[in-house]
């Protein structure tokens, strides 16, 4: 292949930085992407009870940029999405992938385990197919709310008993490297940059919701730009103020991300400095309690 | 007499299966069934009305947008809440940048590759740095012993892919660029929504983030780029399809009726309007008239109820249903929503420029008027819509005035009842709230896919879909391609359908 280990050096840079990882990582990320060009780190990407915002932000990544990475670095032996292949041959593709194993599967979206029939996929429910899936895969990841948490479709009456990937292999038994990435939609530089690191330096180091700390270690408020203006007091009580959002609902106080530091879609903006709440979309809880509205506009005054 | 199954129906959003029995060559019955289900009306009940648009946005991760504003619209009528000018405009412009991101992916990521000979790349000699790339990762791909070499694009269905080499090439260059437009389209819509996919900033009343004066021409130099693009190449590629695939403008017509709700906010009404065409005769649109019905969805409920009444009880097991989809009705009819029924509805409700719009691209691709109503005409009527919401977007900009608040001041309320009605990229979509004791209880929404890919209704009248199915020409050896094309023609989109 006529692509210069200097792209790859380049990407790797580039990546590094996005991830805040060492100078002393490059060397690291630039074999791990030229390994992922050259195929020998498949992903099959498999869509449960998802909305496919997780595979939108995915194609939102910076560096790498959507078609280097739907081309030459991700290998997607099967995304629902993406794939040319459709009906028979899709059938056909996802099962030649899971004959061969070895690959790392990329789940976004719930399991209904409550209602199997509420997710099927060439007449088999989702949950066998993720099983199957699962027991041939290097590693698990799953990507987003809904995979790592239950998100949205498991928030109450859950009729389809929708849960998180982690449930669905613990009852069928399946042990395998496991690791979440939160977020509604997870961050693209946060799916790229661990994907590169479970594919080369193995799993990273994880807190107790199976999390990589790299990615999901900071409490977003400390590095928000509006923290002078927390300790101050200098609160926002209705949506377009100035101030610290706090008192409007903002979960920045409560959430690990570095979303403050990072910034969303290229650096243009994110859910604060749009002056919107943070809605804590990277929280194992993240709406799941209906008591815990994201805006507190409509709480009685005495107790804002 | 044979049947085809396209399961899963790939490159669209969600999942969706189409059964087809073919007769002569032919489709002469075809089933659309939706195969993914959440429950996202059951679980707003009981929360907060503010709760609602975060939540529905992520009914969907390509239109998240569009329910944000439906849900938007919906709690502000409940609440009495009025947006103010550039509330409006804003909104318009995060709506209108997740338009052109949505029509861009759905032809060039999602449904080029039916038209396009992915083969020919192997044989490039030119210089095209892009095509250059590309040849050798395929090169390398294919001489690898890899279980399946140059994935995503390959395996694909046999077909009748086109020889025409300087096509092929072309569109696969114009694919890896789209992805790139796309991506610019989103850090537009991000520079007023906070983010993309699923916006943060637009809310009941308005939109958070105000005008800043740096944004809006940060925002007016990358929609040049993307407008740039619509002109130049997604247009033109669309009318070279139309002159690959003469065939297509003669297949894939739908049902005789067209609804379009109205979107994109100008002092009290809207710029494309709303309205309904029944078999060619307009009529305003009177939303009482809108009703679900479950005869052959996988759900119970008392008969065919309008959205404010509407139901939501699973029953997977039930005898005689086939999909998640409930089945819409406007009068009792199946309707055709998208870009093809808002164009075809503006020009009915008598819209000048849209009408010469469509003068031209007809003169420009050779299809007729009556031709629009086909596979080739939505793709056709998706790619001039974008060009025109760019063109407009520049006008929005200008409305916009700094300083001037984008949020209205929020009052609470424990009850009240709202129909926030909008247009997603896919087509007509309406949120119907009721609010008590400052709670939600009960949440509707009908979805533009929901009503093209309808499943038979009380009287088993077929969809939109599986009727634009029938008569299709299938040849046997291409494992379904030909009814793919029809079916993607029409933007599924089946997270949103089944919600």
């Amino acid at each position: 292949m006529n692509i210069s280990r200097r792209t790859f050096l380049k990407d790797a840079g580039l990546l590094v930085a996005a991830m805040g990882m060492g100078p002393a990582l490059l060397p690291t990320v630039a074999e791990a992407l030229e390994e992922m060009a050259t195929g020998r780190a498949p992903i099959l990407w498999l869509q449960g009870q998802s909305c496919s915002g997780c595979s939108v932000s995915l194609l939102n990544s910076e560096s790498p940029g959507p078609a280097d990475l739907v081309t030459r670095y991700l290998s997607l032996y099967f995304h629902q999405t993406l794939s040319a292949a459709t009906g028979e041959a899709a059938k056909e593709a996802m099962a030649r992938a899971i004959e061969a194993g070895g690959y790392i599967l990329v789940v976004e979206g719930a399991v209904p385990l409550g209602m199997p029939e509420a997710c099927r996929i060439a007449e088999e429910n989702f949950v066998s197919l993720l099983t199957r899936a699962a027991s041939k895969a290097k590693a698990v990841v799953s990507v987003g709310a809904c995979a790592s948490f239950g998100g949205i479709p498991a928030a109450p009456p859950n009729l389809t008993g929708a849960a998180a990937v982690s449930e669905a292999l613990e009852r069928a038994g399946i042990q395998v490297p496991l690791i979440h990435l939160p977020g509604c939609p997870p961050h693209p530089a946060w799916i790229v940059g661990n994907l590169v690191q479970v594919l080369k330096v193995g799993i990273p180091e994880l807190d107790e919701f199976r999390r990589p700390k790299r990615t999901y270690g900071q409490l977003l408020h400390e590095q928000c730009p509006y923290f002078a203006n927390y300790q101050a007091k200098k609160f926002a009580l209705h949506p377009g103020d100035a101030g610290c959002l706090f008192k409007l609902g903002c979960q920045g106080v409560v959430t690990h991300s570095d979303c403050s530091s990072r910034g969303w879609n290229g650096g243009v903006n994110w859910c604060i400095r749009g002056r919107a709440v943070c809605i804590g979309c990277a929280r194992p809880e993240f709406a799941k309690d209906p008591a815990f509205p994201f805006y507190r506009l409509n709480e009685k005054p005495e107790t804002v | 007499m044979s049947t085809i199954k396209i399961d899963p129906l790939t490159r669209i959003e969600g999942h969706l299966r189409i059964d087809t029995r073919v007769e002569d060559g032919r489709v002469v019955e075809a089933w659309s069934r939706g195969e993914m289900f959440r429950g996202f009306e059951a679980l707003l009940v009981g929360r907060d009305p503010l709760d609602a648009p975060v939540i529905t946005q992520r009914i969907c991760g390509v239109c998240p947008v569009s329910h944000a504003v439906a849900s938007c619209k919906a709690v502000e009528a409940a609440l009495g809440l009025v947006t103010p000018a550039n509330g409006d405009y804003l909104r318009n412009l995060v709506l209108g940048a997740n338009y052109l991101q949505s029509h861009i992916l759905h032809f060039y990521q999602l449904s080029a590759l039916d038209f396009v000979n992915v083969e020919d790349l192997l044989g490039y000699s030119g210089s095209d740095p892009v095509l250059r790339e590309l040849k050798a990762w395929a090169g390398s791909e294919v001489a690898s012993n890899r279980v399946l070499p140059v994935a995503p694009f390959l395996p694909k269905l046999p077909g009748d892919y086109p020889s025409n080499t300087q096509w092929n090439l072309g569109a696969l260059a114009h694919y890896v660029e789209a992805l790139e437009i796309r991506q610019e389209a989103h850090r537009m819509a991000a520079l007023f929504g906070g983010k993309m996919p699923h916006t943060a900033t637009l809310i009941p009343g308005g939109v958070t983030c105000g005008v800043d004066v740096e944004a809006v021409e940060n925002f007016r130099m990358r929609l040049r780029r993307v407008k740039r693009f619509i002109e130049n190449v997604y247009l033109p590629d669309v009318i070279a399809a139309a002159g690959l695939f003469p065939a297509y403008a003669g297949i894939g017509r739908g049902v005789p009726n067209y609804l379009s709700y109205g979107v994109f906010d100008e002092s009290g009404s809207t710029w494309l309007p709303a309205g309904i065409l029944i078999e060619g005769r307009f009529e305003p649109l009177d939303t009482a008239r809108i009703s679900e019905t479950t005869a052959t969805s996988y759900y119970d409920q008392s008969g065919s109820l309008h959205p404010t009444r509407g139901e939501i009880r699973p029953h997977p097991e039930k005898a005689g249903a086939y999909s998640w989809l409930k089945g819409p009705r406007y009068n009792g009819l199946a309707c055709e929503v998208g870009p093809l029924a808002r164009i075809l509805v503006a020009v009915a409700a008598g819209s000048k420029p849209i009408g010469g719009a469509v003068d031209d691209l007809l003169k420009e691709s050779g299809l007729t008027a009556d031709a629009l109503q086909s596979t080739l005409g939505r793709h056709a009527c998706r790619a001039l819509e974008a060009l025109l919401v760019a063109q407009r977007m520049e006008e929005w900009l200008n409305l916009l005035q700094p300083g001037a608040p984008s949020v209205a001041v929020y009052a609470s309320r424990e009850q009240g009842k709202g129909e926030g009605l909008t247009e997603a990229p896919r087509g007509a979509l309406g949120h119907w709230i009721s609010i008590d004791g400052g709670r939600i209880e009960r949440y509707q929404c009908i979805v533009p896919s929901t009503w093209n890919f309808s499943p038979r209704g009380e009287q088993g009248e077929p969809g939109p879909v599986e009727v634009a199915l029938l008569d299709t020409p299938v040849n046997p050896a291409y494992n379904g391609l030909e009814m793919a094309r029809v079916v993607r023609s029409f933007d599924p989109c089946i997270a949103c359908a089944v919600h």
